[in-house]
């Protein structure tokens, strides 16, 4: 990693603890990717930077060092209005997507820019849905595994009548006769979500199981933490 | 230790590695405390190690408010003076003393010993969220105060003990936040105050 850089565009995607009264800050830069810093004195009562490394803030972020870089600075960069209640949640799950998938020091500027994105629409109310699936939808193509959207795996153009069955490894192939559960959708779906048009109903239900599934592989039968708590909360 | 009191290497090595529990206690912190409590301090080291013993075996959660006590009931859930009509919700012991610091509620408290955090896994019941529901719709409380922290995970576990109030027709609010009282804006950090500018009031 760069050993010192200046005024860099960044989120805080968590952060932990460290010591008496400092933080391991993971941030997600635009520049130079998923990087740990480490904010000496940040949990001071009056550090100057405690109201300033939240999450869901856009930053300008500054450090020097190594491996576990010292944060130098940290700089409002514009003010998203706080996310709260359910768009909160969301917000977690987005930077839990990062931190589980995305390795360290790897640069991927389009998905920062799709989550700042992300956030902003979240900030001001946008509908959830297609928020979360065309961030995860560009999460999956900048990690290499872009799903097949628009032709089946034998690069036929999708039918929007027809259902198929989504395989990981090669995409939607045409079911024969009834399919069901979560990689089963319909050709409908599939070209609404190659347009990031999730006004149907049936195209939320169908692509949020699709690429819970698709993720699902990605984390190699891990589970994730935010959906395990947002189940936890709806059941109380 | 052996007979004359001398530390066997192996009791010392356990004491370093028991000391490293506390947070913020690393190897050399360790090693230092353990040389003043042998060398110097023999009879705080005595003390230490029975009132730990004394705490661990005394020490547990209130039933009603969750907070470190050695009865069943707290003695400030046991009080007559406090309004049991208002519960304010706090995250940790040392918030419950700051609110009372201030001497300005006189309700009674309930203590999460947490907050949530999605993303370390700890859902609703590692905070006591359950405890919490059954304790204010008990009839009595009228109204929660919400004073978990301003941080991410504060404002996310307040947001759903004030939807699960509302389910159940409790009243709930949550403490201000904005420019602290003696702040001057020039100085204020710029989180906060665009917070106030977003929470601002009609006068």
């Amino acid at each position: 990693m760069k050993r010192r850089a200046d005024q860099q565009p960044g989120f805080v995607l968590h952060s932990y603890p460290y010591r008496e009264t400092s933080l391991i800050v993971e941030a997600f830069t635009r520049r130079f990717g998923r990087i740990a810093l480490l904010a000496r004195g940040a949990r001071r009562p009056r550090s100057a930077m405690r109201g300033v490394l939240l999450s869901f803030q856009p930053l300008r972020l500054g450090w020097s060092g190594g491996e576990l870089a010292n944060l130098v600075s940290a700089e409002w960069a514009a003010a998203l209005q706080p996310l709260a209640g359910l768009a909160l949640m969301c917000g977690f799950y987005l930077n839990e997507l990062i931190l589980r998938l995305v390795p360290r020091e790897d640069p991927h500027e389009g998905l920062f820019d799709v989550y700042a994105e992300s956030l902003a629409r979240l900030s001001v109310g946008a509908p959830h849905a297609a928020v979360l699936r065309s961030f995860e939808r560009r999460l999956l193509a900048e990690l290499g595994y872009a799903p097949l959207l628009e032709r089946d795996a034998a690069s036929r153009p999708i039918d929007p009548a027809r259902l198929y069955v989504y395989e990981p490894d090669r995409g939607p192939a045409p079911a024969n006769g009834a399919a069901s559960g979560e990689l089963a959708v319909s050709g409908r779906t599939l070209l609404d979500m190659a347009k990031d048009d999730y006004t149907r109903p049936e195209t939320r239900d169908e692509a949020r199981a699709l690429m819970r599934a698709l993720i699902g592989e990605r984390l190699h039968g891990q589970s994730l933490y935010t959906r395990a708590v947002l189940l936890e909360l709806n059941g109380l | 230790m052996d007979k004359s009191g001398v530390p066997t290497a192996r009791g010392l090595d356990r004491l370093l590695e028991a000391l490293r529990v506390l947070p913020g206690v690393g190897p050399r912190s360790a090693q230092r405390m353990a040389y003043h409590l042998l060398q110097h301090d023999r009879a705080g080291a005595e003390q230490l190690a029975g009132a730990l013993a004394a705490a661990l075996a005394g020490v547990r959660r209130c039933a009603r408010c969750n907070n470190f006590t050695e009865d069943e009931i707290c003695p400030l859930c046991r009080s007559p003076r406090r309004d049991a009509s208002l519960l304010c919700v706090v995250e940790t012991p040392a918030d419950l003393a700051t609110v009372e610091q201030t001497q300005s509620f006189s309700g009674m408290y309930f203590v999460l010993m947490g907050r949530l955090s999605p993303l370390d896994g700890v859902g609703p019941r590692d905070v006591g969220l359950d405890r919490l529901l059954e304790r204010a719709t008990d009839g009595v409380v009228q109204e929660v105060i919400l004073a978990t922290n301003f941080t991410n995970e504060g404002e996310a576990t307040a947001h759903y003990i004030a939807e699960m109030l509302r389910a159940r027709n409790v009243k709930a609010s949550r403490i201000a936040r904005g420019v602290p009282l003696g702040g001057e804006l020039e100085f204020v950090d710029i989180g906060t105050i665009s917070q106030a500018m977003i929470d601002r009031r009609t006068l």
